[in-house]
């Protein structure tokens, strides 16, 4: 249900890119044809051009440290993060072997397994087979990095987070958005009043938390971890999905009534299908809280429970650590982000527009 | 479903609340789950500050006892809170944690401010897809950030900022050694940080302007500046304000910069008040010290946006 509405709007989307070169180019013909028959002063078009330039000068200047790094980790370039070479506009030899020091071996081994027939003697003994996608040694680089490892633990604590924080938001979002009851208001606004103090307010509570969590010995438990960044998470979402809700229009609900339909009908066959987009929002949002979060984890987690953020920053640490190296290390950890980021973008927008704000 | 109605004729007969009231518990889970988290640190926190707690006193009590006791760390009163305010190093942290706020905070509205502008300009073509690039940054993890703007102001020769001055002919700095060019690049980043969420609020303000206006202005001859001046800014006021007061609220939290770029240094000088905190706890094991300096940072930040909310009447938009 929630897939197919996603898989819809990324078809839309993909339509919407191809169709676009063809659509811009019609338009120029249509200005150019438009400047020929003299209908439209050739000042104007220019204006128009050289402004288009301009916004796009801004645009990639601003995004010009992402760039930096993409052409940092392509280089290869041994040097370390404090004497890395001049910066050219392409790296000379782009290679890929950054990112294979950081993915490392994708071997899969092969195991062997045995089964006993019940009540005979006999065993089923068979092999898996071996999987080899990927031997880092090939490459030439010989200890590739723990990446696997930190996503291993990143993924262990997102994913709790998710469930724990889903089941705890939307619930509240409906009945924040639909109901009128005792103190709703006064919990709309501490939620609102918190999106933005919840961050630094963590850090100032970390100590604590950290002499809490110590002395219940749950200072290194991933799971302890996941529920703190779940709880975290709530305010935020909890508003920004009671916000999207609210654009729903109550008819909807009001015809399933009417049709018969009893109140947890009415959410599962009107609400939930009909606020995919923003449960997707949210949704992307609580996982970027356990995915990206650093001091919390940094200062509660051990070494082998290290997320990869903590990674990351191990790796600034090392003074001798590659600039290339780093680079793709970083590049690996926030391209799942950037995608998902791509894609919730439009909904982002709609919700911090503070629509709901204004009302 | 069913446990919820059963709770919500339970608490019908419960004389001052009616049946609506019932929807309150869906609310109640997070609500509590996000206190335990919150509320709970800050009063143990509060506990902490009034003792002279550090990792050898506070651990050795057992079991959920020795928490509520504070395992064997002394009661001294407000002690660590007089030592606090009559330490020169928690004034200098305090005066650069407001001037951080002032500057940053100017940087932020004075650069998403002009980058609205011109991705909203009627001049510029492409305004969806420069809009969609423009906000990018706010999906990058602000640690892969942070270290990459590190990166940028490396002190080496071949950092990229030190190449640009260079490039137009000036000596390369050591950014991060020296005290205000570590707290110019603090700015430069945080404004980075924090363009993309300024940007978005802005841009939906400026398109709520209405066109005729704008328009009609111009049959009345007023140039850019003027009708910037006259329609464009008290239109986006409102929007604009509420972003400036979370993104305020936001550079005096700011924890990540510092304490990635060079631990609130040289020499301790640019210690933001929450990297002065951590470090005085977790780095010098002064938990007592350090839990009365997040008390004194959380009392400010809470009175600063209590303010905000009675003057900016924050307090209306959750009316919807």
């Amino acid at each position: 249900m929630l897939f197919d509405a996603v898989a819809r709007k990324l078809a839309g989307d993909a339509k919407t890119i191809a169709a676009t070169p063809a659509r811009t180019l019609r338009n120029w013909t249509y200005t150019v044809r438009a400047v020929r028959r003299g209908e439209l002063p050739a000042s104007a078009v220019l204006k128009v051009v050289l402004s288009t330039i301009g916004a796009t000068l801004v645009v990639l200047a601003l995004l010009f440290p992402i760039y930096w790094i993409l052409t940092a980790a392509l280089s290869g370039s041994g040097s370390s993060l404090y004497t890395s070479e001049s910066f050219t506009l392409f790296p000379a030899e782009p290679t890929l072997k950054p990112f294979v020091w950081v993915v490392g071996d994708l071997i899969l081994p092969s195991y062997t397994v045995s089964a006993g027939i019940p009540f005979t003697d006999l065993a089923v003994v068979f092999q898996t087979p071996g999987l080899e996608l990927l031997d880092a040694s090939e490459f030439g680089v010989d200890r590739p990095s723990e990446f696997k490892r930190f996503l291993w633990n990143s993924l262990t604590v997102a994913v709790p987070t998710v469930l724990i924080a889903m089941s705890l938001i939307v619930p509240a979002a409906y009945a924040l958005s639909r109901r009128e009851f005792l103190f709703r208001r006064k919990i709309l606004f501490v939620y609102v009043l918190m999106t933005q103090v919840g961050g630094g307010l963590g850090v100032a509570l970390l100590i604590g938390m950290y002499a809490l969590y110590v002395q219940f010995g749950i200072n290194d438990n991933k799971l302890a971890l996941a529920v703190y960044y779940a709880a975290t998470a709530v305010p935020f979402n909890t508003w920004l999905l009671k916000t999207y809700m609210d654009g729903i229009p109550v008819s909807y609900e009001e015809a399933a009534v009417v049709d018969g339909a009893p109140p947890w009908r009415v959410v599962t066959e009107v609400i939930i299908p009909m606020s995919t987009a923003g449960l997707a929002t949210v949704f992307i949002f609580v996982f970027l809280t356990g995915w990206t979060e650093f001091v919390v984890a940094q200062t509660l987690l051990g070494t082998e429970n290290y997320t990869l953020p903590v990674g990351l920053y191990a790796l600034v640490d090392e003074y001798s650590i590659p600039w290339a190296r780093f680079s793709a290390f970083a590049l690996t950890f926030a391209s799942p982000v950037m995608l998902a980021y791509l894609f919730a973008q439009r909904y982002i927008e709609g919700g911090l527009s503070f629509s709901g704000m204004e009302g | 479903m069913s446990t919820v109605t059963r709770a919500a004729d339970r608490i019908e007969s419960v004389p001052f609340l009616d049946r609506g009231d019932a929807s309150l518990l869906l609310v109640l889970p997070g609500l509590f789950v996000f206190s335990a988290f919150m509320l709970f640190p800050v009063l143990y926190l509060v506990g902490i500050s009034v003792t002279n707690a550090d990792p050898a006193n506070l651990f050795a009590g057992e079991g959920v006892v020795g928490v509520l006791t504070f395992g064997d760390a002394a009661f001294v009163g407000l002690r660590n809170y007089a030592d606090v305010l009559t330490d020169p190093q928690f004034w200098n942290s305090f005066g650069v944690t407001w001037l951080f706020v002032a500057t940053s905070v100017t940087l932020k509205i004075g650069a998403s401010l002009a980058i609205a502008l011109v991705v909203t300009s009627d001049l510029v073509r492409g305004k969806r897809l420069l809009r969609a690039l423009i906000i990018f940054p706010m999906g990058l993890p602000p640690i892969f950030t942070i270290t990459v703007w590190r990166g940028i102001f490396s002190s080496a020769q071949f950092g990229l900022m030190n190449q640009l001055l260079s490039a137009v002919g000036f000596g390369s700095v050591a950014w991060l050694s020296g005290r205000w060019t570590a707290f110019v690049a603090y700015n430069v980043t945080e404004a980075w940080l924090a363009y993309p969420f300024m940007v978005i609020i802005t841009v939906s303000a400026l398109q709520d302007v209405p066109e005729e206006l704008h328009e009609a202005a111009v049959v009345d001859g007023a140039g850019f500046l003027a009708r910037f001046a006259h329609i464009t800014l008290p239109s986006i006021k409102r929007p604009v304000l509420f972003a400036s007061i979370l993104t305020s609220a936001a550079s005096f939290q700011q924890f990540l910069i510092p304490y990635v770029f060079n631990q609130g240094g040289p020499a301790r000088a640019n210690e933001l008040i929450v990297v002065y905190g951590y470090r005085e706890a977790l780095a010098f094991q002064e938990y007592g010290r350090g839990a009365a300096i997040s008390i004194v940072a959380l009392a400010f930040i809470g009175a600063f946006m209590w303010l905000n909310v009675k003057k900016g009447r924050l307090a209306d938009g959750v009316s919807d």
